[in-house]
C-alpha cells in the first residue's frame, strides 16, 4: 500500500472557471459586432451619397474635429489608467487600483460631457438627413457603451473595496479592462470613420 | 496506508479562501445570543407565483422558455393560417385583412413571432434545462442573467405583439401614410426580444465554455451541447447586427419626419435579412445536435466519428451567418450597370451551395452511424420527428440551391441555350418568388419539429416524466405532413411566379388585377389552399404536443429536488 510522503506539496486546487471573463468577452464581442453593423451601414450610405455627387454631411452642420480629437486622446489615456488598475490589483496594491479605476471613470465621464457639448455645437438636427440619423445612432450608442463601462468599473471598485480582488483573483478587473479597451477601440474607429473622414 | 500529514497552517487556509465570507461577519453571527437570533426576521423562500417570478433556478427558467415559446409558436401559426386564408383566393381575396398594410404588418409579425418568439427561445429553453446536466454542472454560468434574459424576451414578445396589433408593425407600405401610433414601440420591443435572446445565448455559451468538468474538452461534449455552442456563437454575431438595424430605425423615428430608415416599410427591410437565407439556417443550428442525439438513442449506440460531425456543424454555422446579406449593403440604384445587389453576388450563391453540401455531409454522417449501429432503430415519436426535421432541412437546402440556380448555371445558358432553355425559363426570377418563402418554411418548421423531438427526448428531465408516446405519434402526422405541405406548396408556386411577399404597396390585398405576373393562377390558388390545410395541421399538431406536455406539469421536480440522472 502506498504511503503518502510527509511534507510533499499539496495538490494544486482545481482551476477556477473564469466565468466572468468568458461572459465579458462574449458581451464585448457582441458590442463590437453591434458597432461594426452600425459603421457598415454608415460607410455604405456615405459611399452611395458621395458617388452620387452630393454632400454627405449637410452644409448647415458644423462638425469640428477638435472636440472628437480631444475625446479620442482622453479615451486613449483611460486605457492606460485601466491597465494601471489591473497592474496594481495584480500586485495587491489596492489603493492604486482604486485610484486608477476612479481616473478611468473620470476620463469616461469627460468623454460623455464632451460629446454632449458637441451635440449642442454642431447644429445637426436628427431628422435633417440620413447622415445625421447615423451619426446620432452611432455616437449615442457609444455613450451608452461608456455608461455600461462606468457601471462595470463602479461594481469592480466596490468589490475591490470589499477585498474580493487581490493578486490571487483579478478576474473582475481584467474583465472590466477588456470591456473598457473595447470602448476605447470603438471610439477611435468612430473618430476615424465619422469625424476625420466626414 | 500511512497518513502522517497534519492540518495545514491556519494562515494557508485563510489565504486560500479569498472568496469566502469575511471572517469577521461569521464571528459576529456566532456571537448572537439565542434571544437575539429569535428576534431576527428569518428569510422564507417565496412560494407560488412569486417563486416563479423571482426564480433563477435553471429548470424553472428553461420550462418557462419552453412553455411560452410553444404558446407563441402557436400564435405565429395562427397568423400563418390567417395569411393562408387570404392567399387562397388570389384574384378575389377573402377580406381577412382590410388593406395591404395590415397584411404587410401581419406578414412581418408572423415571421418574427415564429422565429424570434418561437423557434430560438424553444432551443434556448431546451439548452437551459439540458446543458447543465450534460456537463455535470450544478447550474448555468449566470443563473440570474438567464432569468433576466427570459423576462426581457417575454416582455418584449408580448409588447411586440400588442404594439403590432395597435396599428404598429415595422412600418407601412401605404404610400404617404402617417407612421402608425405604435411603430416605435414595435421597434423597441423587437430590440428587447433581440437583447433577451442575446443575453440568453451568452449564458449558454459561457456555461459551455466554463462549466465543463475537468478533463472534458469541447469535442467531448454531447452533440446537442456542441450544436448550441456553435449556435450561440453565430447568434452572438447576428443578434447585435439586428439590434444595430433597429437602433438606426428608432433614431430616425425620433425626428419629426423619418428621413429613411424609419420611413414607410424600411424598418421591416432593415431586419428582413434575419428571416431569409442564409441567416434563416442559423436559427436552426441546434436541430443538428438534437437529431444526432435522438438518432443515437434510437439506435442505442454512441455516435461515431464525432469530430467530423462537429466540423460539419461548425461549417454549417459559419455558412449560415447572414447579417452581411442585408439589402442595406445593396447599391442605392440596383438597376445601375455596376450595381451591387447582395442576392446576385457570387458569395450569396456560393454560400447557398455550400450549405447544401454541409447538409448532405451531415446526412451522410447520420447514415454512417445508422449503419455502424448494426440494428434497427427504435421507432419513437422523437425519432420520427427527427427524421422529418432532417428531411425538411434538406428540402430547405434544395430550395436554396434552386433559388440561386439561375445565376449559378448561367454559364451553361451561354453554352447551349436550346438544350437548357426550358430549364432556365423555369429558373428565371425565382429570387423574389414564393420559393424563398418555401425555403424559410422548410428550415424554420424543420427546426420547430426538431425542438419538439427534443422535448420528447428530454421530457423526463424537463417535466419529470416521459410524454405519452401514442399522443406523440398522433401529433407527428399533422406536424410532419403540415410542415411539408406549407413549404412544398410555396416552393412549387414560386415556379409560377407567385411573389414571396403577398402584398403590394398601394393596392388592396389580393384584389382583381393584381399579381398579374402569376402564371397558372388556378394551380397557384390550389397550392395555396393545400398550404392552408398544412398550416392548420401544424397548428393542430402543436396543440397536441402542448396538451401532451401539460399532462406532465403536475409534480414537476425543481433543481433542488431533481435526483440528478444522466445526460
Amino acid at each position: 500500500m502506498a504511503d503518502i510522503v510527509v511534507g510533499a506539496p499539496l495538490a494544486a486546487p482545481p482551476s477556477r472557471p473564469r466565468t466572468l471573463l468568458v461572459g465579458t468577452v462574449f458581451g464585448t464581442a457582441a458590442s463590437l459586432m453591434y458597432f461594426a453593423a452600425l459603421l457598415g451601414v454608415y460607410l455604405r450610405e456615405r459611399a452611395d451619397a458621395l458617388s452620387g455627387g452630393g454632400d454627405w454631411i449637410p452644409s448647415s452642420a458644423d462638425i469640428q474635429l477638435a472636440q472628437p480629437t480631444v475625446a479620442a486622446w482622453t479615451m486613449l489615456m483611460s486605457a492606460v489608467t485601466m491597465q494601471w488598475a489591473v497592474y496594481a490589483i495584480a500586485r495587491d496594491d489596492r489603493a492604486h487600483a482604486l485610484m486608477a479605476t476612479a481616473l478611468t471613470a473620470l476620463f469616461g465621464l469627460s468623454v460623455v460631457v464632451m460629446t454632449s457639448f458637441q451635440y449642442t455645437e454642431m447644429g445637426l438636427a436628427a431628422d435633417e438627413s440620413v447622415a445625421a440619423v447615423l451619426i446620432y445612432a452611432i455616437s449615442g450608442s457609444h455613450l451608452a457603451m461608456i455608461a455600461v463601462g462606468l457601471v462595470f468599473l463602479l461594481l469592480m471598485a466596490f468589490r475591490a473595496l470589499a477585498s474580493q480582488y487581490s493578486s490571487r483573483q483579478t478576474d473582475g478587473f481584467v474583465a472590466a479592462s477588456i470591456y473598457w479597451y473595447a470602448v476605447v477601440f470603438v471610439y477611435v474607429v468612430i473618430w476615424t470613420a465619422i469625424f476625420v473622414l466626414k | 496506508m500511512t497518513l502522517t500529514e497534519t492540518n495545514p497552517p491556519a494562515e494557508a487556509v485563510a489565504a486560500g479562501d479569498d472568496l469566502g465570507p469575511p471572517t469577521g461577519a461569521v464571528a459576529a453571527g456566532d456571537d448572537l445570543s439565542p434571544a437575539t437570533r429569535a428576534s431576527v426576521p428569518q428569510w422564507t423562500p417565496p412560494t407560488g407565483l412569486a417563486r416563479i417570478l423571482s426564480s433563477g433556478d435553471y429548470l424553472t427558467v428553461g420550462r418557462m422558455y419552453v412553455a411560452f415559446s410553444l404558446l407563441l409558436s402557436g400564435l405565429a401559426l395562427a397568423l400563418g393560417v390567417l395569411i393562408g386564408i387570404e392567399k387562397a383566393d388570389i384574384d378575389g381575396g377573402f377580406g381577412v385583412f382590410a388593406n395591404s398594410n395590415e397584411l404587410f404588418q401581419m406578414f412581418g409579425l408572423y415571421r418574427i413571432t415564429l422565429i424570434l418568439c418561437g423557434l430560438v427561445p424553444l432551443f434556448l429553453g431546451l439548452a437551459t434545462v439540458v446543458i447543465p446536466r450534460q456537463l455535470g454542472a450544478g447550474s448555468l454560468a449566470f443563473p440570474r442573467a438567464a432569468a433576466a434574459a427570459f423576462w426581457t424576451w417575454l416582455v418584449g414578445s408580448i409588447a411586440h405583439i400588442a404594439a403590432t396589433f395597435s396599428y404598429g408593425g415595422l412600418g407601412s407600405i401605404e404610400a404617404g401614410a402617417a407612421r402608425g401610433q405604435s411603430v416605435e414601440l414595435t421597434v423597441l420591443s423587437l430590440g428587447m426580444i433581440g437583447l433577451g435572446l442575446l443575453v440568453g445565448s451568452g449564458v449558454v455559451f459561457t456555461t459551455l465554455v466554463t462549466q465543463r468538468p475537468p478533463g472534458m474538452d469541447l469535442l467531448q461534449m454531447p452533440a446537442f451541447s456542441w450544436s448550441m455552442l456553435v449556435a450561440a456563437g453565430v447568434w452572438l454575431f447576428s443578434l447585435p447586427v439586428l439590434l444595430a438595424n433597429l437602433t438606426i430605425s428608432w433614431v430616425d423615428m425620433r425626428g419629426s419626419d423619418a428621413v429613411g430608415f424609419g420611413a414607410a416599410e424600411v424598418p421591416f427591410e432593415m431586419v428582413a435579412w434575419a428571416f431569409d437565407a442564409p441567416q434563416v439556417y442559423a436559427w436552426t443550428i441546434p436541430l443538428l445536435g438534437i437529431i444526432a442525439e435522438v438518432f443515437a438513442a434510437a439506435h442505442r449506440s454512441v455516435p461515431k466519428l464525432f469530430e467530423p460531425m462537429a466540423f460539419i456543424v461548425g461549417a454549417f454555422g459559419f455558412l449560415s451567418f447572414g447579417a452581411w446579406a442585408q439589402s442595406f449593403f445593396d447599391s442605392a440604384d440596383p438597376r445601375a450597370a455596376d450595381a451591387h445587389v447582395v442576392t446576385d453576388e457570387v458569395l450569396f450563391t456560393v454560400f447557398a451551395l455550400a450549405i447544401a453540401l454541409a447538409v448532405l455531409a451531415y446526412g451522410g454522417w447520420l447514415a454512417f452511424n445508422a449503419y455502424a449501429a448494426g440494428r434497427r432503430p427504435e421507432i419513437t415519436p422523437q425519432f420520427a420527428l427527427a427524421v422529418v426535421s432532417g428531411a425538411l432541412l434538406t428540402l430547405a437546402a434544395v430550395a436554396g440551391v434552386l433559388r440561386v440556380a439561375e445565376p449559378a448555371l448561367g454559364v451553361l445558358r451561354e453554352a447551349d441555350g436550346d438544350i437548357w432553355r426550358g430549364f432556365f425559363d423555369a429558373m428565371d426570377d425565382l429570387e423574389g418568388s414564393s420559393l424563398v418563402t418555401g425555403m424559410m418554411s422548410f428550415a424554420v418548421l424543420g427546426g420547430l419539429l426538431a425542438a419538439v423531438a427534443g422535448l420528447f427526448h428530454w421530457a423526463p428531465r424537463l417535466l419529470g416524466r416521459p410524454l405519452s408516446a401514442p399522443l406523440g405519434f398522433l401529433s407527428v402526422l399533422p406536424l410532419a405532413g403540415g410542415a411539408i405541405l406549407i413549404g412544398a406548396t410555396d416552393a412549387l408556386s414560386g415556379f409560377f411566379d407567385q411573389p414571396a411577399r403577398p402584398y403590394e404597396a398601394g393596392n388592396p390585398p389580393y384584389g382583381p388585377g393584381h399579381f398579374d405576373e402569376i402564371d397558372a393562377l388556378g394551380f397557384v390558388e390550389a397550392m395555396n389552399v393545400i398550404g392552408l390545410i398544412g398550416a392548420i395541421a401544424v397548428l393542430g399538431g402543436l396543440a397536441l404536443v402542448a396538451a401532451n406536455a401539460a399532462r406532465g406539469l403536475v409534480g414537476m421536480p425543481t433543481a433542488e429536488s431533481d435526483p440528478g440522472e444522466d445526460s
